[in-house]
């Protein structure tokens, strides 16, 4: 049993019980969302774990990876902050949103802050043209989505999101 | 046969089978439909869009269901509204195909305006210009002008190692997915894929080491513009300076056929040298596929290393002379020695070489022997593939027996026409120690222990417990064919394996049939051919070669093979050495004799599958060597026998009147073709790839003796082995094949394949290693029977069975057949 495997044992076994045992390779994209869970990228350890569980070449399951935009292979920051800048909610001024949210973090479009929290991009549609702006935060294994944010709005979010990171650190401290 | 069909193409009428795409359908009636991702060899995937046509079908009256017919009885015919892809059409009858029309040629044109859109047209700088087919289809087909902004075209990396033997010119690449799809239904190594998707989409491959395939050139011949080229050829020469010649490959008994492009270039000295090898399409053979050891592994040719004059041993050591002093002193020394002669030739050898060898021989009255590590060539001679067979036709209904091979590491190509005939249907069955890459397709797969493969194969026989299902394939099946190879075998196991294979096949009253018999996989290319002129390996080598009044050695080095053939070399009482290098043997001679290499003469192979094949002269030989038989015709006729010397053709007419077998043969008919499909490698490069048709001959397929002579016999004069006892400390050693190996006719080639060759390695299961006391990568020394070899690596793979040690052949561990050995921590000197 490799690394990956090990490490998150009940949940590869209750995704691979789901799909026949000759087509194995089905579970790809649920073992992927899973790899990205804990920091939001597939390292190349864990493409190659996955390769073995499912008896597929790396090679094909990177390029699962390479297809879809929600996978990523870069380790950035921990919460993505996407936001859709695409015509209909540029008309609501998404792109004003988005160059303030830019200005606040600190970073330009597909930047990641200093503290390795945050990466801000640019996407395409995100389905919800009528509440833009709009903007979705992937991270901690979940994708949340925000509509009719102003800058405001969506500092809060982010100052919440921040401030989880710091009790979370303040908890592993108290621990050690 | 499958029904047939006819259908309209350009107003010519055109009857083919039924499931035809539209595009060959074309293709075969002379129509060239133009294409990128669409090869014959593989599904299609509609993906370039370059096929478009307009099609149009008989109109059928939905009420009726009946046609509809114009005011003069014919069947209305309906066309799409949009054009299609006759790549993914198959024919229906009473179709129209227009491939011509003004709304045809728009798409061709507008399709190549796309193309052209990321594509740097750096036709003056690519490999590919000339031999195209982006370039030749723009030029057909394309709008001359571009209504893009060059400022928009794509910017990306332009040498991209995918691995060290194949590069990817990411600008240059069109996205036809050919390598890909190559890599996936052909080879089923998956090791190149899509990454990203749009226009971002990039060919990537993931595997350790990077582009993990012993085919992975194929993937330069099929790929449609220059993204994929060779480390070998790469910036090399331009294709339109190129000459063919047909040759055959020399790395494995397959027997590929190949064409060497030759050039003369200034840096060589103005001479005419190989700039690469390519496929030439057999569809017998190799279809139009080659392995990776085959295209990058001819530099032993030409490397500097050869010996280039006749060398006499004198005082001061072995001396360069002139042909008429050395071949004297053979003259005078073959006179003095008459019977005593022992003449031991390799399975590198030509026919029309071994020929010569063996007149010369028995006209003195010495004795043939192969040197071999592989026998049963007499149970192949007599149970081989029966003539007219063609492993492209084995599938259903059909079963191939695998026995005591790593197949893809001791024949590539077989390996790969093998796994194809199991994915038409055949029933693979596959014995053997350890699993290898031939077990996924296998319906039966049994490991037995090493050393047990005769059992192994009884119980197969006898429809044994586990093996009673594959027994009964193997029964039941219409044609039967059995690879033997000499996987943890010697000499003397591999000829009980081929007997006891060969009963197998003749009980079943197979023996002789179409598409049935015993394939020897042999570790030379030539040893079947070694075998048809009478030379046969012996058991006791090293006695015999001590005892000789003199050792003619030709194409062979027994002496860096064994140390205990090197010490029978020193009692014999002369050595004649005829060779390309000046091997350990070659420097023990007392006479050596320059050899001429594959490229730099003509003759005749005879392949695994018994076909024996041409090979034409590539470039001119240096001054000095000669070829084999011009060797042994003048050795001959000193000795008082007269041989044909100046022609390899007129040497194949004397062995057609002598040799039963060969009756009949000359080069005309061995270089007879016939038309294949598909038909690749002509002006329309796009549709095949680059690879070569076949204008020199696809060869004559023996008739095994089993037919020709139905009473006759084989006898062997050599004892069963004895099952090896392994004492108390020692270990099983079992000699295994890698296809890479440090072998003569690969080592010049360590520039290309180097970082992929064996290394003087030996491989255990961690727990034998842990119970021997050694961790992987420690360094040990092996004492085997007569020899040791210090400095050789532990490596450690979980698959192996334990308690076994497999050794790669040609790295420098002299095992010859499975042996007991002792391992010694490697101590190293201690400083003076």
């Amino acid at each position: 049993m490799n690394a990956f495997h090990a490490k998150y044992q009940t949940e590869i076994e209750q995704i691979l019980a789901k799909y026949p045992p000759e087509r194995k390779r089905s579970a790809v994209m649920p073992l992927l969302f899973l790899a990205q869970r804990d920091d939001n990228y597939i390292s190349p350890n864990e493409l190659a774990d996955i390769a073995e569980i499912l008896e597929m070449s790396v090679t094909d399951v990177a390029s699962v990876v390479g297809f879809y935009t929600l996978f990523y292979d870069q380790h950035e920051g921990r919460y993505r902050i996407q936001v859709c800048t695409d015509l209909p909610c540029a008309l609501r001024g998404a792109e004003t949103f988005f160059e303030a949210l830019c200005k606040e973090l600190g970073v330009s479009s597909g930047g990641t802050t200093p503290d390795g929290l945050f990466t801000i991009e640019e996407v395409k549609c995100l389905a919800a043209c009528h509440r833009a702006p709009v903007f979705q935060v992937q991270g901690d294994g979940e994708i949340a989505y925000y509509e009719n944010q102003t800058a405001e709005t969506a500092l809060q979010v982010i100052a919440a999101l921040r401030e989880k990171a710091v009790q979370e650190a303040r908890s592993r401290e108290g621990a050690a | 046969m499958a029904n047939q069909v006819t259908l309209t193409i350009d107003d010519l009428t055109v009857t083919v089978p039924e499931g035809t795409l539209v595009v060959d359908a074309a293709r075969k009636a002379g129509i060239d439909i133009p294409v990128f991702c669409y090869h014959p060899k593989m599904e299609p995937v509609g993906m370039c869009r370059m096929c478009l046509v307009q099609v149009g079908r008989p109109m059928v009256d939905r009420a009726t269901g009946q046609p509809v017919l114009d005011a003069d009885g014919q069947p209305k015919i309906q066309f799409s509204p949009k054009l299609e892809t006759s790549c993914t059409i198959p024919v229906s009858e009473g179709m129209v195909i227009r491939t011509n029309t003004p709304e045809v040629l728009r798409a061709h044109r507008d399709i190549i305006e796309f193309l052209l859109t990321s594509h740097p047209l750096d036709c003056p700088i690519c490999d590919k210009g000339g031999e195209c087919p982006l370039q030749d289809l723009t030029r057909a087909y394309g709008p001359g002008q571009s209504r893009f902004l060059l400022d928009d075209k794509m910017r990306l990396a332009k040498h991209v190692p995918l691995g060290e033997l194949i590069y990817l010119d990411r600008e240059r690449c069109i996205l036809c997915a050919r390598c890909i799809r190559f890599q996936d239904e052909i080879v089923d190594e998956p090791v190149l894929s899509f990454y990203h998707r749009g226009r971002s989409m990039q060919i990537v491959t993931y595997s350790d080491p990077p582009f993990d395939s012993y085919f992975s050139g194929n993937t330069t011949d099929i790929c449609p513009v220059g993204a994929l080229t060779t480390a070998d050829f790469r910036f090399a020469a331009r294709p339109w300076e190129l000459k063919n010649n047909a040759s055959i490959c020399t790395q494995c008994p397959v027997g590929c056929n190949t064409t060497l492009n030759t050039r003369r270039e200034v840096k060589s000295g103005g001479k005419w040298v190989v700039k690469r090898v390519m496929p030439r399409q057999n569809e017998l053979v190799n279809e139009i596929w080659i392995c990776d050891k085959g295209r990058f592994g001819y530099h032993y040719a030409e490397s500097g290393e050869r010996i280039l004059s006749p060398h006499v041993r004198k005082e001061q050591g072995l001396v360069p002379v002139s042909w008429d002093e050395a071949l004297d002193l053979v003259e005078q020394r073959l006179r003095q020695a008459g019977a005593g002669t022992v003449t031991l030739a390799g399975g590198r050898l030509a026919n029309e070489d071994l020929f010569n060898l063996a007149q010369v021989t028995d006209h003195l009255g010495g004795r043939k022997l192969l040197h071999t590590q592989v026998g049963g060539g007499e149970y192949v001679q007599r149970y081989g593939l029966g003539k007219g067979s063609n492993l492209g036709e084995l599938g259903k209904g059909d079963a191939i027996l695998v026995i005591a091979s790593d197949l893809q590491e001791e024949a590539p190509v077989w390996w790969l026409r093998v796994k194809r005939a199991a994915d038409r249907g055949a029933a693979l069955m596959v014995l053997n120690p350890r699993p290898t890459r031939l077990d996924p397709y296998a319906r039966f797969i049994h490991h037995y222990r090493y050393g047990e493969e005769l059992e192994a194969l009884g119980r197969l026989a006898a429809g044994e417990g586990e093996l009673a299902e594959a027994a009964e394939a193997l029964r039941s099946a219409e044609n039967l064919v059995i690879f033997y190879g000499s996987e943890g075998l010697g000499l003397a196991e591999t000829t009980a394996l081929a007997r006891e294979a060969a009963g197998l096949l003749a009980g079943s009253g197979r023996a002789g049939k179409v598409n049935s018999g015993l394939i020897g996989v042999w570790q030379q290319n030539n040893t079947l051919g070694a075998y048809d002129m009478g030379f046969r390996p012996e058991a006791d080598l090293a006695g015999a070669l001590s005892g000789s009044g003199l050792a003619w050695i030709a194409a062979a080095d027994p002496a860096g093979d064994h140390p205990a053939l090197e010490a029978a070399l020193k009692q014999a009482g002369f050595l004649v050495v005829q060779d390309l290098f000046m091997t350990r043997t070659a420097q023990m001679a007392d006479v050596v004799l320059p050899a001429q290499a594959f490229t730099e003469r003509e003759g005749t192979f005879t392949s695994g599958e018994r076909r024996v094949q041409r090979f034409y002269p590539a470039v001119a030989a240096p001054p000095g060597p000669l070829a084999d038989f011009s060797i042994a015709a003048r050795v001959g006729l000193r000795v008082g026998i007269e041989l044909e010397g100046a022609s390899a053709a007129t040497v194949m007419l004397r062995i057609a009147a002598s040799v039963p077998a060969y009756a009949g043969l000359d080069y005309a008919l061995i270089s007879e073709v016939s038309e294949q499909w598909p038909i690749i490698g002509r002006e329309d490069r796009y549709y095949g790839g680059t690879g070569y048709d076949n204008h020199q001959g696809l060869g004559v397929q023996l008739q095994p003796d089993a037919v020709t002579d139905p009473d006759g016999e084989v006898s062997i004069a050599m004892a069963a082995p004895a099952p090896l006892q392994v004492p108390e400390g020692a270990v099983y050693l079992a000699p295994v094949t890698r296809l890479y190996d440090q072998g003569l006719t690969l080592k010049p080639s360590m520039k290309i394949v180097g970082q992929r060759m064996a290394r003087r390695e030996v491989w255990l299961n961690p727990e034998t290693a842990a119970r021997l006391g050694f961790g992987a990568a420690s360094l040990v020394t092996l004492e085997g029977e007569g020899w040791t070899a210090s400095g050789v690596e532990i490596r450690v793979d979980e698959q192996l069975p334990p308690d076994v040690l497999l050794a790669p052949r040609s790295v420098g561990i002299p095992a010859t057949g499975p042996e007991a050995v002792r391992l010694r921590p490697l101590v190293t000197e201690p400083e003076a």
